[in-house]
């Protein structure tokens, strides 16, 4: 009988390419947490996020990072967050209860959008307003790109993280490439 | 076309979805006497405006708020936001 043995890689194979002006890359070994607050429980879920994690409850729109960088906290909505980090530091039993949680992290793939022409290239396909005075550093929303369901957050200066379904990574990384190549 | 959400500021339309008019949050009490009638009246009857108008739209390419939007049919200005919990909130008087 034959041996088989299975090798596990992510949705785009560690994609890593540089463009004129531009780093694209895949964010490999993502992990996400949602974050659901019950209504009126915000009080409690702020304070279980910061004892558990350290990080504070950022406001909609914006996110915040841990002391270390290593997780970062992002606020979609009134009662939506989003626990971003590299492994799966954060469990979700530390919480208590607080609030409703579901593991994310095989359903999205991140990618690293940086370089002076990010911005520009980013200008073709995202309909949110990324002027640095209106998206400042730690922004972040949610929306669509290419009719792709997509999570924008800029983590410096030129810097931004792209999350999209991972079922649809190849189209979404299609869309990324194709408007870097008709704003260059 | 632009929608500036409560929460989230200025959005294009093509991450919403449209219902329709906000009368739809407007449920009539099943228990109450006039029951049927007013059940004939919520699911079809419709007004039909030439001006300003109320109506639900989904945030769904966003948080997944609903929003009563009050729109002017005639030139597409939007006039008026607001969170669909809040009006229904503020309908029932409190939580």
């Amino acid at each position: 009988m034959a041996e088989y043995s299975l090798k596990s890689s992510s949705a785009l194979s560690g994609y890593n390419h540089d463009f004129d002006g531009i780093k694209l890359r895949e964010l490999t070994g993502l992990s996400i947490l949602s974050i659901a607050v019950p209504l009126s429980g915000e009080a409690a879920a702020k304070t279980a996020i910061h004892t558990a994690f350290g990080i504070f409850m950022p406001e909609i729109g914006a996110s915040t990072t841990s002391a270390n960088l290593a997780m970062r906290l992002v606020r979609l909505g009134v009662d939506q967050l989003f626990l971003l980090g590299q492994s799966s530091d954060a469990k979700p039993a530390q919480l208590k209860g607080t609030v409703y949680t579901t593991d994310q992290s095989d359903v999205w793939i991140g990618l690293e959008l940086s370089g002076p022409k990010a911005r520009t290239a980013l200008a073709r396909i995202c309909p949110i307003d990324l002027h640095p005075k209106v998206f400042a550093i730690d922004a972040a929303a949610r929306t669509s790109m290419e009719h792709l369901g997509t999570i924008i957050i800029r983590t410096g200066n030129d810097a931004f993280v792209l999350l999209s379904a991972s079922s649809s990574a190849s189209s979404f990384l299609h869309a990324v490439e194709l408007s870097i190549g008709n704003t260059s | 076309m632009i929608i500036n959400h409560p929460l989230l500021g200025p959005r294009d339309a093509a991450e919403f979805v449209y219902l329709g008019d906000a009368s739809l949050m407007e449920r009539p009490d099943p228990q109450g006497p006039e029951a049927a009638d007013n059940f004939h009246d919520y699911a079809y009857l419709r007004k039909n405006p030439a001006g300003e108008h109320r109506e639900l739209w989904y945030h769904e390419q966003g948080d997944r708020s609903w929003l009563v939007v009050t729109r002017n049919t005639l030139t597409h200005e939007i006039s008026k936001v607001e969170l669909a919990r809040d009006v229904a909130v503020t309908r029932r008087g409190g939580q």
